[in-house]
């Protein structure tokens, strides 16, 4: 990414535009007109007004000072990020014990564990530990799978 | 309230409330012992897991957890120069180099016992203070409440770390984020777009978890080694005995003074306590030329003051319903999920809960100390515990957590979009204490506002004639922003 179009730049300029986009959205909304402090976008239209200030001096702060050189291992977090994205979707029609077990191994392998006893155990113990204290012990059921009734 | 604490007493002491209790606070030990988890993310963690329970032992469980994790954070401070908590951070100073000298047991014993005095301190103040400042609040009406939140928003500027700039859209955008879901006076649905699982608004559990567990697992993966950390020779905590305290009583009370009395200012916390505390106890101590390399007097300062800010931290929260930080917001927060409307009229409305809660955070003080000595051992062997295998445990607890609440896989959906966001925001400088405090704070300021607008027939300037209260309210939150601005300009 070129220095002018830095990271905490474009940050900066998609939280300005979100606002943007907010605050026009709040004049498209059909409302009963009541007016004044009746009206249900009589707040929000402050509070977003107030974020379109903070957030256009914020672009302007960042864009005239250097952005600070902070590297990150971003293979993990991409890994991590949509698993965990994917984990949230497939819950419920894998069900709590299948869905945990695989995001336990994508993060395992994401953060750089090689062995593989450890990093199929690891999530197996952990996601059937979790599944017997609440579906089996406290009676408070997790999502099961549709292959099999008690995990 | 007072009146109400033996009946509060009956509910604490039986078999029930000492279990939670004693539970709790060895949950926190071990939780604050483990670095990078830390007091805000030890209590979201927890959190859902109360939603099964009645009111006053799921607050307690996690009151309890949320100072048997400010002193669990000495443990790793002292034996692996790594504060759990950032509360602990001044406890490496001293505590580190006695551990190295083999007094890992002393160094801990010191800790402890300093921790337990600063917290039982705090408890004896919130339990005197918290009720006069509620009584005096009992007169405000929709205006003062109004000028009250917006003081409470303003500790978002002490709680913007690194750019003020940053927390204030963090805090707007939390307020904006309240504001989604049906209006509080007409009922009519705002940005839900169409998707009707808004209507009934971001649930701020799952805002909480993701902005604070899940980025914070993103965070740590982001700059994650795979060393794995040595831990110093540790055969259990030794206490100090009355004689070795000679000299050192007089900087204690410094010190507790000083916990107590930030933790009251809100968006100080105990970090600043505890090095507060630790500055003063340098310049003025007889051994101040021993501080940083193994000094106990250098351990009480920080301990007995990061350990006072807890009580300290609750008087406005419990007393006005202003959180002073992000683990009393989250705090706040559960008090909301439970049922009970924080506020002025909270401790008028529910004296036994109160009571309860207040005495049963002088019974968790209490027993830190022999849970302190229990736990420490067990804890110890638990810091080995590899990083990677933590991070994967606080995903699956998160989701648990967000499912229980509503059984609503929306919620996890949000939770996982919050952490993402969360962990982008952070990166970049954005806090996110200021984030759930705008949320918290959000529906009292947006309908207080409403209700006083429409009371002065839609006229602000009306709105503090005849409420001297509010003026003086809005006047200290004016100050408060621009002490900021003062102390740059003093800076150069």
């Amino acid at each position: 990414m070129s220095a002018l179009l830095s990271e905490r730049r474009c940050v900066s300029i998609v939280i300005l535009l979100l606002i943007v986009g907010l605050v026009l959205s709040t004049f498209g909304l059909q409302f009963a007109d009541l007016g004044g402090a009746f009206s249900p976008m009589f707040f929000p239209r402050i509070v977003l007004g107030m974020l379109l200030v903070l957030a256009a001096l914020n672009l302007v702060l960042d864009a005239t000072t250097p952005s600070p050189d902070n590297p990150i291992q971003l293979r993990p977090v991409l890994l991590i990020g949509v698993s965990l994205m994917a984990y949230v979707l497939l819950l419920v029609p894998l069900g709590y014990f299948i869905s945990s077990v695989m995001l336990g191994i994508v993060v395992l392998l994401a953060l750089g564990l090689r062995q593989p006893l450890q990093i199929m155990l690891i999530p197996v113990v952990a996601a059937g530990a979790i599944v017997v204290l609440f579906n089996h012990v406290m009676k408070m059921p997790l999502p099961t799978s549709p292959f099999t009734w008690w995990i | 309230m007072i009146q109400s604490i033996p009946e509060a007493l009956n509910l604490i002491l039986t078999v029930e409330g000492l279990l939670v209790l004693s539970i709790g606070t060895m949950l926190g030990i071990i939780l604050g012992a483990l670095p990078g988890i830390g007091s805000t993310v030890a209590v979201a963690m927890i959190l859902p897991f109360t939603l099964t329970m009645s009111q006053a032992p799921a607050i307690l469980l996690l009151l309890a957890i949320y100072a048997g994790s400010v002193y669990g954070g000495s443990i790793s401070a002292i034996l692996i120069n790594t504060p759990g908590t950032p509360q602990s951070a001044a406890t490496c100073l001293d505590g580190y180099p006695m551990a190295q000298r083999g007094e890992a047991g002393q160094a801990l014993g010191w800790a402890t016992v300093a921790s337990v005095i600063g917290g039982m301190t705090s408890a004896i103040v919130l339990i005197l203070a918290a009720p006069q400042l509620a009584a005096f609040a009992l007169n405000f009406g929709p205006i003062e409440t109004f000028a009250l939140i917006l003081l409470g928003l303003t500790c978002i500027v002490s709680v913007s770390e690194g750019s003020l700039l940053k927390g204030l859209i963090a805090g707007f955008l939390g307020i904006f984020l309240s504001t989604v879901g049906g209006d509080p006076i007409t009922g009519e649905a705002r940005f839900t777009f169409g998707q009707f699982q808004l209507i009934a608004g971001f649930n701020l559990l799952a805002v909480v978890i993701g902005v604070f567990a899940l980025s914070e697992v993103l965070t740590r993966a982001a700059s994650l080694s795979q060393d794995e950390q040595s831990l110093i020779e540790f055969n259990g905590m030794v206490l100090p005995r009355l004689s070795q305290w000679k000299g050192r009583l007089r900087g204690l009370f410094k010190s507790v003074v000083i916990g107590n009395g930030i933790g009251i200012l809100p968006g100080t916390g105990a970090a600043t306590a505890a090095f507060i505390s630790y500055a003063e106890a340098r310049r003025s101590a007889p051994t101040r030329s021993n501080f940083g390399k193994g000094e106990p007097d250098g351990l009480i300062a920080s301990e007995s003051a990061n350990n006072a800010v807890t009580g300290g931290a609750l008087v406005p929260t419990m007393a006005l319903g202003i959180p002073g930080d992000a683990i009393t917001a989250v705090m706040l927060a559960t008090l909301t999920l439970h049922g009970v409307t924080p506020g002025v009229r909270l401790m008028t409305d529910n004296p036994v809960l109160m009571a309860a809660i207040f005495s049963g955070f002088f019974v968790i003080n209490i027993m830190l100390l022999p849970l302190g000595m229990l736990v420490s051992r067990l804890a110890a062997p638990i810091l080995r515990i590899r990083e990677a295998y933590m991070l994967v445990m606080i995903c699956l607890l998160c989701t648990v957590g967000v499912y229980f609440v509503r059984g609503n896989p929306f919620d996890l959906l949000v939770m996982a979009i919050a952490g993402i966001i969360g962990f982008i925001l952070r990166r970049h400088g954005y806090p996110m204490a200021p984030l759930v405090i705008g949320m918290v704070l959000g529906p009292t300021l947006e309908i207080s506002l409403r209700q006083g607008l429409i009371i002065t027939d839609g006229s602000f300037a009306a709105f503090f004639v005849g409420h001297p209260i509010a003026v003086v309210l809005v006047l200290a939150a004016i100050g408060m922003l621009c002490l900021p601005l003062l102390r740059a300009l003093k800076h150069r």
